[in-house]
């Protein structure tokens, strides 16, 4: 059995209504608790940041993390298992959504 | 300018945006508005009245799965939202597009328990790809194409609607508003050249690869692309049970379906291969058996449009994210092409033991009570792959699966995640209105017929020509079959009366036979087909009826029940 970290999920999103209860949902179907939780506006305008901490082990936050990134109105989601927090995750957002961006110019 | 109109005429206007033909409903109060405009929409747009709204998703979904179009339900609040729940589950777990629009109470009155009020996005967001409710009259077009989007892009799924009634009556100048992006969503994303390289080449260095497909074939139209692949690497596969009809059942590469109820073949070779490469499938518990001992023997390359798949259930070497018709193309061209492999023995050997000890036992067995799976060999006989087969739920299903053939894609149809009893007959009314070219057959069991059996009326009103095939064994066979397997032979519960089901159908005015004998079955079977409309024919097959081969339930896919005695041993 794979041991079991506390470990820190970050979700970038839109702003609407009902999200959080669809990402507590993928905790709750697994028996996950959840520790700790903050939702607020991220450094970028319009998008909002959700903080979770869960204890559970690696190969199950895994498929949660992709589970939270596959919902539609998730931008991006990662997880961490120490606190060392570096800036690369809030510059990958951004570089994604001028991708995106660029793509909606195209189509 | 245009004069404004309501929210519930922006509705159809909607609808005709998104090309929507067929719509698949059941009114009541809290959508009536839309349901007055529809008076003004009836040319454009075909609406086809339930009897219940379990029928009508179900119906949507056979509508979705045999034309790859989203297929649309329109009911009302509370009750008639609640009722369309466990097709909106089903939809979701076999990524089937629907798009459900629910009447929901005037906005003031929500959360105060208004009479058929219930929180349908809380009921329905984690059985949804999307869910909004629509709120004001300027968000219908915006909200209904956006569902579309979403509802048939990347892994298809269901998308939920909640309409309340002021946003359906509110006015609004309409304008169409196309949805073809959203930021956050990447339905079809990019496929790494690099992994396809890498893949290549661990096919290439393989000595006996195995692929193992699923739906997603079907869902990205890779058929063409699948076959190619095997083709040019002389690689053996197998089906998932929603896979079937992507490829034809007579390609050579084709080694039978996989799971519990599969060929030995692909079972088997599983268990055998150096290489796994799974391809729009998601390793489903009733595919893989026990996890632990799953192909543990081989690499595996994992190849899905749904990122959170993979490594989900099965620890893969590489995973591919993308579409798996752009996947296989890229796949086969890079590489290098074969003529054999050594390893055809293994399928010879086990197709050898399964006709002897299985399949001529099953559907020739020469005397005795007629078996259910005999009724299915004499059905495909008739119709030589070219009906589309749906299903019920149960023995009839992995029966129709097993003894069907296919010629051709988008020619089975049932729930497979889910495992819906009662799916088989509205299925197969919107199969039929997809598909109205094509003769549809539904295999169905006493219980599964009786779950949604009112959808007769629909039958009659619509004259859906759908030809019904019961497989009437007076019990619920698969739950039987287990009791006599691992509960000790206690039949608890499982025992049916049943009611004379031709005069039911003789009641809705469709034709029926029963057949108890043998020797009525084949001509039975001509006179079904030779009648043009709806037809049942209730077949009393054997009350013990067994489905082998048997991988029980927590057992290693090689670890299979011949039948009620034997065992396959691999390499007796």
């Amino acid at each position: 059995m794979e041991t079991e970290k506390l470990f820190e999920i970050t979700a970038y999103t839109e702003n609407q209504v009902g999200l959080l209860s669809a990402i507590a949902g993928i905790f709750t179907r697994r028996s996950l608790n959840i520790e700790k939780l903050l939702v607020y506006p991220s450094q970028i305008a319009g998008i909002h940041k959700f903080k979770i901490i869960t204890r559970a082990a690696e190969a199950q936050i895994q498929t949660v993390v992709l589970q939270i990134e596959k919902k539609v109105d998730v931008i991006k989601s990662y997880y961490e298992v120490d606190n060392e927090r570096s800036c690369r995750e809030i510059d990958d957002v951004r570089q994604f959504l001028q991708e995106r961006e660029t793509e909606s110019n195209n189509i | 300018m245009e004069q404004k109109i309501t929210g519930a005429e922006a509705f159809w206007r909607s609808l005709l945006e998104e090309q929507v033909k067929v719509v698949f409903g059941y009114p009541g109060g809290q959508i009536m508005p839309v349901y007055d405009h529809y008076w003004n929409y009836q040319a454009q747009i075909r609406h086809v009245l339930v009897r219940h709204e379990q029928g009508a998703i179900h119906a949507a979904q056979g509508y979705a799965r045999a034309s790859g179009i989203p297929g649309m339900v329109l009911v009302t609040s509370g009750p008639g939202a609640t009722n369309v729940v466990t097709g909106v589950a089903d939809a979701m777990i076999d990524s089937t597009p629907v798009v459900v629009v629910a009447g929901q109470v005037p906005c003031q009155l929500l959360g105060k328990d208004a009479f058929q009020e219930i929180d349908l996005i809380g009921m329905a967001t984690p059985i949804t790809k999307w869910s909004y409710q629509i709120r004001r009259a300027e968000d219908v077009a915006w909200a209904v194409s956006r569902a579309f989007y979403i509802a048939r892009t990347g892994r298809p799924g269901p998308v939920v609607l909640d309409f309340t009634k002021d946003a359906q009556a509110g006015l609004v100048d309409y304008a169409p508003k196309p949805c073809h992006f959203i930021r956050s969503y990447v339905p079809d994303p990019q496929v790494s050249e690099s992994q396809l390289d890498e893949a290549a080449r661990m096919i290439d260095e393989a000595r006996k690869p195995f692929v193992v497909y699923g739906q997603g074939i079907l869902l990205s139209g890779a058929e063409k692309e699948l076959a190619a692949f095997l083709e040019k690497g002389a690689i053996p596969a197998g089906s998932t049970l929603l896979g079937l009809g992507a490829l034809d059942s007579g390609n050579p590469h084709l080694k039978g379906m996989l799971g519990m109820h599969g060929n030995l073949a692909p079972n088997v070779m599983t268990q055998h291969c150096d290489l796994l490469v799974a391809v729009g499938m998601r390793f489903d518990d009733r595919v893989t058996g026990k996890l632990d001992t799953y192909a543990r023997q081989a690499r595996i390359i994992h190849i899905d449009i749904d990122p959170s798949e993979i490594g989900k259930l099965v620890p893969v070497d590489l995973g591919i994210v993308g579409d798996a018709r752009k996947v296989l193309a890229g796949l086969t061209e890079r590489i290098a092409p074969r003529t054999t492999r050594e390893w055809q023995m293994e399928p010879i050997l086990c197709d050898a033991v399964e006709k002897h000890k299985v399949i001529e036992p099953e559907i020739q067995p020469g005397t005795g009570e007629i078996n259910p799976g005999e009724v299915v060999a004499c059905v495909a006989e008739a119709v030589k792959g070219e009906a589309l087969i749906v299903t019920d739920v149960g023995q009839n299903q992995m029966l129709a699966a097993r003894y069907s053939r296919f010629v051709r894609p988008h020619s089975f149809i049932s729930s497979g995640g889910l495992g819906t009893m009662g799916f088989g007959l509205p299925a197969a009314i919107g199969a039929k209105i997809a598909a109205p070219e094509r003769t549809v057959v539904v295999f169905l069991g006493d219980g599964g017929l009786q779950m949604t059996f009112q959808e007769m009326g629909t039958i009659m009103q619509e004259g859906t020509d759908v030809k019904i095939v019961l497989l009437n064994n007076n019990w619920l066979g698969n739950v039987r079959m287990w009791q006599q397997l691992f509960f000790q032979e206690r039949y608890s519960c499982t025992r049916m009366l049943n009611p004379e089901f031709t005069g039911i159908a003789q009641a809705y005015g469709i034709p029926s036979l029963h057949v108890e004998t043998r020797e009525e079955l084949p001509s039975a079977i001509r006179q079904m087909f030779a009648q043009e409309g709806p037809f049942l024919l209730d077949v009393h097959v054997r009350e013990e009826s067994m489905v082998f081969p048997m991988i029980p339930p927590g057992s290693s896919v090689d670890e299979i029940m011949l039948n009620n005695e034997d065992w396959f041993n691999y390499g007796d």
